[in-house]
């Protein structure tokens, strides 16, 4: 086949056109189904996120079955912490229902460590109203107790006032117990 | 420690009997139909008018609003949030900081590991006088106009018509754009699924009627979440009242939907 | 580090490593040697002819490996054609799959029609393999008459001059990709694409010149000077124009003092000191911009000549370099707190790191090397061969 003068541009064309129309198929071919539902994505992301799996539960969840701890947690002043922050998250513990591992329980100097994230006084930022800070090792010194002492030997973690004030109910209204 | 003694034992049983009222009550839920699988009938919910009921995508509003005065940088957020994204070790989808004045007005700005270990000491290379300290909760603004969805050459990362600024991890190519277009410093790349991720305000708890984790966690409420459908919500009263609300770098322009009560001026 | 630096936790970590500095450097030097081809098919500046073909085929073999860079960088490449089928219309990067085909498609048709006489003779004098590849290139045609060559003139000068406003879209996008994000102070600004197409165009000439007397100079073939003046009297004015607008940026800014300026200040003065100050804007700016004067005012013998232009070429290619490097890399090392700035250490192995960096420098070479068997670059060696 003789090529004529433009031959050669009639087949760049052709060439460019097949190119634009496979891509074009293609796009159309590779889009996912529910992009552009409601906007310039894939739809099916919301769901799959709003499916992903819960890990923490919230104390009320913790509570409903340790009900010896939710009794002393829900009157004394640490109410407000989650039991997840100290013992690790509901889905550790829990799966389909039914209890599968073992949260930990922390000990001596874990305990003070985590005490002190919170009532460490030193950190200074402290906002006085909303938290009661104490310098160690002066607060044990004060309170006539060995500085070797962890916190949990006189405060009860979940309740922590509750051996406090039985102590002062004890020794009687006499004395006065700073802290 | 020791041994229970009488009173308490009554008022033991007394409590058993009302968690046994509200177990009875609250496994009721587990037959209303959910719409989102039926993955946490136990948990009690915590965001009135969702469970059991359509999500309504095109109604919803929620805010987030952070009290400083309140916060005392204890890090429950930033482990909750970690545990519960299996977010890893030096990437953070919150953060605390802290901010030190002393008494010639510098400002010494730090946030060790984002805050997840709190803050146990005081900072060990300044040697001033420290006049003033506070914490700053950080997490995404969930903008109402997010350069960082501007950005995303894929559309991987999306506002919902709810709301909620996600990323699509099945998309997302990893070409770290939104990370530079995020004012707030909100994004990372995980190095491990090399997608791009950040806070999402616990969409998938939210969805179930829960609090968001670090919400949930806080010991001080600093945090607050609510829907600004409830006019009784805590966060629809603070947004409606003469409360004094900011959000951060207002002049870029992104109409944060997170707000700061008692916000300081040395905060960026 | 100091006390009073403070680095928001995500930002410790610097994202847009060397792959985003080697990938402007690549297009830009694509878009400076189609300024030269389009000089001479557009403007018809006639002293430019030696290199019309090299400038073309060099542009070709640069914008060949311009994605790879961007690959490496990815976090998932393999989904990377997500950004042609689901492109989101208010991103710059969405643009980038695009632009890429349009203009290697451009150049590539440019490349085969300039060289479609070449080419059919090859054809008929070559075998084998040769022979095939040949007969692909041209069509299938062995039509030379003078219709067909009045027809391709025509369509050259049409495709160079729409590819200039291809070639400003493909440098262009990536300025804006950079401008358009209002998070980075150091970035964002309406000048940046105005500067990086005009350092585009400044390195791509530079690589021109530079390629030009340094391959000539190892063929053992003479360098019309003619065209080195013309490329460097352009090269003059394009530099001219991007350093004016470099420093602007930076002094606009200074003198604006607006609320993040000390921010990008103390960045500018303190980690990027040197990288920015001394090699960029004293050694590879002003030092190149005397040079550059010199070398257009004044009457020079021929081998003075060729070895500052060579000279200036190397430097300003350095430029361009420090220039991208300062800007992406430095713009990141800028905490978004404002208080502070992180470090970038580059790597040897990284998939991002140094040697990856060597690779696709040479890359480009290489294939210009393969190309220039297909495509004889040089005018002078056509007509001796023929």
């Amino acid at each position: 086949m003789k090529s004529t003068y433009n031959s050669h541009i009639k087949r760049i064309v052709l060439g460019l056109v097949v190119f634009a129309v496979l891509g074009f198929v293609g796009k159309i071919v590779m889009t996912p189904k529910s992009f552009g539902k409601y906007g310039p994505y894939r739809a099916d992301a919301i769901d799959e996120e709003a499916n992903r799996e819960i890990r923490h539960g919230t104390n009320a969840s913790c509570l409903s079955c340790h009900p010896n701890e939710a009794n002393m947690h829900l009157t004394g002043l640490h109410k407000t912490i989650s039991c997840e922050f100290c013992h690790g998250p509901y889905a550790d513990h829990i799966k389909d229902g039914k209890v599968y591992g073992k949260l930990p329980v922390k000990t001596k100097e874990e305990i003070k460590v985590l005490c002190l994230r919170c009532h460490n006084r030193a950190i200074q930022a402290r906002p006085g109203e909303v938290i009661k800070t104490v310098i160690m090792p002066e607060h044990l010194e004060k309170q006539k107790v060995k500085v070797s002492h962890t916190c949990d030997q006189c405060h009860q973690v979940h309740a922590p006032l509750k051996h406090i004030n039985r102590a002062k109910e004890i020794v009687g209204a006499k004395e006065k117990i700073d802290g | 420690m020791g041994k229970p003694d009488a009173g308490l034992d009554k008022e033991r049983r007394a409590f058993i009997k009302k968690v046994l009222n509200g177990t009875v009550a609250g496994s009721l839920l587990l037959v209303i139909p959910m719409p989102i699988g039926a993955a946490t009938p136990e948990i009690k919910e915590q965001i009135p008018g969702i469970r059991g009921k359509k999500w309504d995508m095109a109604h919803k509003r929620f805010a987030f609003i952070v009290d400083i005065t309140l916060c005392i940088g204890c890090g429950s957020c930033c482990v909750a949030d970690r545990l519960e994204y299996n977010v890893p070790a030096g990437y953070y989808r919150t953060w605390v900081e802290r901010y030190l004045k002393d008494f010639n007005d510098n400002v010494y700005v730090d946030s060790p590991n984002g805050g997840f270990d709190g803050y146990q000491t005081p900072r060990a290379d300044i040697d001033v006088e420290v006049r003033d300290t506070f914490f700053v909760p950080k997490l995404c603004n969930m903008c109402k106009e997010p350069p960082c969805v501007q950005v995303c050459p894929v559309g991987a990362t999306f506002k919902t018509p709810d709301g909620f600024i996600l990323v699509d991890a099945a998309r997302c190519v990893g070409c770290a754009y939104c990370i530079q277009a995020c004012p707030y410093s909100s994004r990372y790349l995980d190095p491990f699924t090399r997608t791009a991720e950040k806070c999402t305000w616990c969409y998938h708890r939210v969805r179930k009627g829960l609090l968001p984790i670090c919400v949930n966690v806080c010991p001080t409420k600093a945090r607050k979440f609510g829907d600004l459908n409830d006019k009784n919500s805590e966060v629809y009263k603070l947004l409606h009242e003469h409360e004094v609300l900011t959000v951060l770098k207002k002049d870029m322009g992104t109409y944060p939907a997170l707000y700061y009560k008692g916000l300081r001026r040395e905060v960026v | 580090m100091d006390a009073l630096n403070f680095v928001f936790p995500n930002d410790l970590h610097v994202h847009w490593s060397m792959m985003i500095v080697l990938y402007p450097y690549l297009t830009g030097l694509v878009d400076g040697s189609f300024i030269v081809a389009a000089l001479y098919y557009v403007f018809g500046v006639k002293s430019l002819k030696p290199l019309s073909r090299f400038s073309l085929v060099f542009a070709l073999a640069f914008l060949s490996c311009a994605m790879f860079p961007l690959m490496m960088h990815l976090g998932r490449p393999e989904r990377n054609q997500n950004m042609m089928i689901t492109p989101s219309p208010t991103s710059a990067m969405s643009g980038a799959g695009f632009i890429f085909t349009v203009a290697i498609v451009l150049i590539g048709l440019i490349v085969l029609l300039v060289y479609r006489p070449t080419l059919v003779n090859l054809r008929l004098k070559s075998k084998g393999v040769m022979k095939i590849l040949y007969r692909v290139l041209t069509m299938d045609s062995t039509n030379l008459s003078p219709e067909s060559l009045e027809l391709d003139r025509k369509i050259i000068k049409f495709l160079v001059a729409i590819g200039i406003p291809v070639a400003t879209v493909l440098h262009g996008y990536v300025g804006f990709l950079f401008g358009g994000v209002k998070a980075n102070p150091s970035w964002s600004t309406p000048l940046m694409p105005v500067i990086f197409l005009f350092s585009a165009c400044v390195s791509g000439i530079s690589a021109l010149v530079l390629a030009y007397i340094v391959i000539k100079k190892l063929t053992n073939q003479p360098v019309d000077l003619a065209c080195v003046r013309t490329c460097i009297n352009i090269l003059a004015g394009f530099f001219i124009l991007a350093f004016s607008f470099e420093m602007l940026e930076v002094f606009s800014h200074s003198y604006l003092r607006t609320w993040y300026h000390h921010a990008v200040e103390g960045l500018l003065n303190g980690p990027l000191l040197y990288s920015f100050w001394v090699w960029q804007v004293v050694i590879c700016s002003v030092l190149p911009l005397l040079l550059l004067g010199w070398l257009c005012l004044f009457k020079l013998r021929a081998s003075v000549f060729k070895f500052f232009a060579a000279t200036v070429s190397i430097m300003l290619l350095l430029q361009v370099l420090l220039m991208r490097w300062n800007v992406v890399i430095g713009g990141q090392l800028m905490s978004k707190s404002t208080r502070g700035y992180t470090q970038f250490h580059p790597e040897w192995f990284d998939k991002e790191g140094i040697i990856t960096v060597i690779v696709l420098m040479g890359l480009p070479f290489i294939v210009l090397f393969i190309l220039s068997k297909i495509f004889p670059l040089w005018l002078e060696e056509e007509k001796a061969s023929s």
